[in-house]
């Protein structure tokens, strides 16, 4: 644009002049010729006058040309709009939330879905990584997907499928310190591991070929949170050698933020000769495996190649494979993220897909219902000369404010969404990698489908007014008794399905919070407050037998008991509310033809002191019995009422066939019972307590072990302490996750309440758009009604009788809703059940709540337009319009 | 609406406007005059349309304008045409004129 375009924008009045001076010079002009050609002056002016036309009207037509004036129309038109909008609040308001909600809330939960289920991973070709599952047919628990290196080794030889596989060992690596060591969740990786997850390394170098041969310098690549966390972000960590598990190993890269695999804090490259003697890791045995399909290969044809290989491997060990079994492969992304929570996201996507909707067909309601209550305004407008394109233009203007408004709020409530939904995620039900943030394909949809929606249902009603009848509308025609026709049956049947949808989410809202109070309040059975839990890992090539792990322990469990602060201390095989083994038993001189299961616990004598267990028949493990390492067992009360009846348990003698199957066996496995505990949940907590049995962990030589301190005051702050003297016991030694165990406990409780709070906010949402549109369309419709209420309170109708009226119709809408959402509650329910605990899916408390919620919020939005309906006087009603 | 007297396409008219003032600068009137004289039995420029189409073609920067003393002594704004609207001019007069062969072509030969 050139400059003396720009200048015109402050020289209008010169313009303006200058136009006038032109059309006048013209007027005249043609006056004077008409007089030289001998008309009077007087009929030589009229002629050219009327020849010329509308001097307003030409002088608007040229100021059109110019771009300036456009700008001054387009600035008009939007005052215009703004103070028509402003007239209007309500209208304006209620259509901006009400699309801002559905754009914010619908971009949120699609971004989330999204990010943890379609895009979790920054991995190369991440859609083509796979699992390989073995499932035993006859047990359904049963089921791995982790292999050992031959089997690994066999099926890299013998697939016709995968493109490449990279297999991860995890272990617990203790760095060591000067004072205190560091302990880190390590993974081996075998060769071209990271090559094949293809991301470079944030600072210095990834992992290379030649980093994997057997003989190569020993290096290993760190994980950037952990850098950041523990290694205080510090750049020339890079180059230096640390001593990992007693190797001394270089640094030689930071990998980017999002790479996280296996969750690990660091990687060590790990040769396949190494791999297979390599036995130090938690599951020595198993390898984690994943590989990636070639490009063509459907998940079907892999299970296929993948069923023979398997087959083949089962003949080659027995051992390792269930008689019957199935072979399938199935996609990382989704072995990562629990079916159940998978199926919940898909859940609230339906639910968040049809709050768009709602959101957008309330925005349309609104729309019309202001556009026909406009009808003559237009009509008017345009009888006095205002151009179609000028009317259009118009309401594209106030159109495009609507859709403005609507979308930056709807932004900001998108924003605002993922930054919430992204910091509650609980740990464990999404992959470490995955990064929640905005997506912005979503968002440019929800905004399309929202804009879209102002502007076709902002401009339809304009381009109907623009090209009506004018005499129709003038005549006011069409006014009556109004609330029949297809139009109107259109508008309430959209309430019913919003009050229905409405009501679905509220009462899976509704059964979600109950389970969770119930989930809450179960009685745990025993006491976890003041509690601090530790997971030790012990380095194996120090600690292989059990009396070599008993010197360990003993001193240590004295030295805590005699701290300041601390009640007992105790070591055991797990933490509750979850066992350990499961084992088939036996118990001596009876015999039974089902299998005995009990789940088997190891642990010192004063773990039910510590967990505050009560005993209800015979004593702990003496001292002595744990140093002798003597075969005496504990059992709970589910054991003792289910095994033993009314007979004496103590100084009965239990087998324990497990330990006679595990590595390193103990033999002649025959515990005595010296005591029995109260119950205390073991098999988490939605499920019923399993049989139970505890013998000394000095029987065992288990690789990590779990320690429990009782503590006088707060366990967190007891952390330093504990670790010193864990330290002082063995420096090889480090505390893995130190935490309350009130806090373990919390972290079982995230899941649901996760759900909880999912499904609260989105049935609230989905509340406040039905109150909308209820209300939206209440208010239009007896807005069409004035007249008819008119003449009804002219002819002796109270305004109660108006009310009723009103009240009576809104009601019927309600109702309708009300059941079809009760139906579809019900029916959903069902689905739901599995991931609810302790309510019925039919939970009438919950169907009371929930439908007296909706009937209250929905009458409420009918009652506001009714008792304005009442407020007119009968004679404005007979006006109106 | 009466049909003895054609209504003019607002391209159409532009060109015309372009064709006149390239003769020379002339105000506002003159090309009215112009082109009601060259025209008179075929159409009848409307001045309605006259003004709002000479301030398009200034916009579009194909005339420019300029106030000066006519030789009545009275200011007017006199037009000319720019090298870019002689350009315009060139262009849309062989397009007309291809239009109108091809016309003339169609209306002789289908008889």
């Amino acid at each position: 644009m050139n400059k003396r375009r720009l200048t015109r924008l402050w020289k209008k009045p010169a313009a303006e002049k200058h136009l006038a001076s032109e059309l006048q010079f013209h007027v005249e002009q043609q006056i004077a010729d008409y007089i030289a050609s001998g008309l009077s002056p007087v009929e030589a002016r009229r002629r050219a006058n009327l020849e010329f036309g509308s001097v307003e009207g030409l002088k608007e037509e040229c100021r059109e040309t110019r771009w300036e004036n456009q700008l001054d129309i387009f600035i008009r038109d939007f005052r215009f709009a703004l103070r028509g909008l402003l007239k209007d609040r309500r209208f304006a308001i209620v259509s901006i939330f009400a699309l801002a909600l559905a754009i914010g809330a619908s971009t949120a939960m699609f971004s989330v879905v999204e990010n943890t289920l379609f895009e979790p991973f920054p991995y190369k070709d991440q859609r083509r990584l796979v699992v390989v599952h073995i499932q035993d047919l006859d047990e359904k628990d049963n089921t791995r997907s982790m292999f050992t290196m031959p089997e690994i080794e066999e099926i890299r030889k013998q697939n016709k499928v995968f493109e490449g596989t990279a297999g991860n060992q995890q272990d617990d690596i203790v760095q060591l310190g000067n004072d205190t060591n560091l302990r880190l969740d390590g993974n081996f990786v075998t060769p071209g591991s990271l090559d094949f997850l293809g991301i470079p390394a944030l600072l210095g170098r990834s992992l290379e070929d030649a980093d994997y041969q057997p003989a190569a310098p020993p290096v290993f690549v760190l994980r950037y949170r952990t850098w950041q966390g523990k290694f205080n972000s510090d750049p020339d960590a890079i180059g230096k050698t640390f001593t990992l598990n007693g190797v001394a190993r270089t640094l030689v890269g930071v990998m980017p933020r999002r790479f996280a695999w296996g969750g690990a804090d660091l990687w060590i490259p790990c040769s396949y000769e190494a791999a297979q003697t390599l036995t130090s890791g938690q599951f020595d045995k198993y390898w984690g495996f994943v590989a990636r399909l070639k490009p063509g290969v459907s998940v079907d044809e892999a299970s296929a190649d993948l069923t023979l290989i398997t087959k083949r491997l089962a003949a080659l060990y027995p051992k390792d494979y269930p008689k019957h079994f199935d072979t399938s492969v199935e996609s990382f992304g989704h072995a990562v993220v629990p079916q159940q929570f998978r199926n919940s996201l898909y859940l609230f996507l339906t639910a968040v897909s049809l709050l768009l909707l709602i959101g957008c067909g309330n925005v349309a309601n609104l729309l019309l219902a202001r556009a026909t209550t406009r009808h003559k305004e237009f009509a008017v407008r345009a009888a006095l000369g205002a151009s179609r394109h000028r009317l259009i233009r118009q309401l594209l203007v106030e159109s495009l404010l609507l859709a403005l408004g609507g979308a930056l709020l709807g932004v900001l409530f998108a924003w605002a969404g993922v930054r919430v939904l992204s910091t509650s995620m609980p740990d464990g039900t999404i992959a470490s990698e995955t990064v929640i943030e905005m997506n912005p394909t979503v968002l440019v949809f929800a905004l399309a489908i929202g804009v879209g929606t102002i502007f076709i249902f902002g401009l339809v009603p304009a381009l109907r007014a623009s090209r009506c009848d004018l005499q129709d509308s003038l005549r006011d025609a069409g006014k009556g008794l109004s609330g029949t026709g297809s139009h109107a049956r259109l508008r309430n049947s959209v309430i019913v399905l919003e009050v229905a949808l409405s009501l679905t989410l509220l009462f899976t809202a509704g059964l979600f919070i109950r389970s969770f109070l119930a989930l809450s309040h179960v009685p745990l059975g025993f006491g976890m407050d003041h509690v601090l839990s530790a997971r030790i890992p012990l380095p194996p090539n120090r600690y292989k037998t059990p009396a070599q792990i008993a010197t360990f322990y003993g001193p240590l469990l004295d030295r805590l008991k005699s701290l300041p602060g601390v009640a007992p201390a105790a070591t055991s095989s797990s933490y509750p509310p979850y066992d350990c083994c499961p084992s088939e038993i036996e118990i001596a001189g009876k015999s039974h033809d089902e299998k005995r299961n009990a789940t088997v616990q190891l642990s010192s004598e004063e773990y039910f002191q510590v967990l505050r267990i009560p005993f209800l028949e015979g004593r702990t493990f003496l001292a002595d019995e744990v140093n002798d390492a003597r075969k005496v067992a504990v059992i709970n009360q589910t054991f003792r009422s289910r095994y033993f009846k009314n007979e004496n348990p103590i100084g009965q003698r239990i087998h324990l066939k497990l330990m006679e199957t595990v590595p390193d066996p103990v033999a002649n496995a025959w515990f005595e019972v010296v005591g029995v505990v109260a119950d205390a949940k073991n098999h988490g907590l939605e499920n019923p307590n399993d049989a139970e049995i505890w013998f000394p962990y000095t029987v065992y030589p288990r690789p990590a072990w779990a320690l429990l301190v009782r503590t006088v005051n707060n366990p967190a702050k007891m952390i330093e302490t504990v670790g010193k003297e864990v330290w002082a016991s063995d420096p090889g030694v480090a505390m893995a996750d130190p935490q309350p165990l009130e806090r373990v406990h919390d972290v079982n409780l995230e899941q649901p309440r996760f759900g909880l709070w999912l499904v609260t906010i989105f049935s609230t949402i989905g509340l406040m758009l039905v109150t909308i549109g209820v209300y939206s369309v209440m208010a239009y419709s007896t807005s069409r009604q004035t007249h008819e209420f008119g003449i009804r309170m002219a002819l002796g109708a109270s305004a109660s009788d108006v009310l009723k009226m009103v009240l009576r119709k809104g009601l019927r809408v309600l109702l309708a809703g009300i059941s079809i959402g009760l139906a579809v509650s019900f029916a959903l329910s069902r689905v739901i059940v599995s991931q609810l605990w302790g309510v019925s899916a039919f939970d009438g408390l919950t169907v009371v709540a929930v439908v007296t919620l909706v009937s209250v919020v929905g009458l409420v939005a009918c009652w506001v337009p009714a008792r304005r309906a009442t407020r007119t006087s009968p004679v404005s009603a007979l006006h109106y319009e | 609406m009466p049909t003895e007297k054609n209504d003019l396409h607002r391209g159409t008219l532009d060109m015309l406007i372009l064709k006149v003032v390239a003769a020379g600068p002339l105000h506002g009137y003159a090309i009215a005059q112009r082109l009601n004289q060259i025209s008179k039995d075929y159409f009848q420029v409307p001045q309605g349309s006259l003004y709002p189409a000479l301030h398009r073609l200034e916009e579009r920067e194909w005339l420019d304008a300029e106030w000066k003393v006519t030789s009545t002594g009275r200011e007017a704004k006199f037009y000319t045409l720019t090298s870019e609207g002689r350009k315009q001019l060139d262009a849309e007069v062989l397009g007309w004129e291809r239009l109108s062969d091809a016309v003339s072509l169609i209306l002789r030969t289908a008889d």
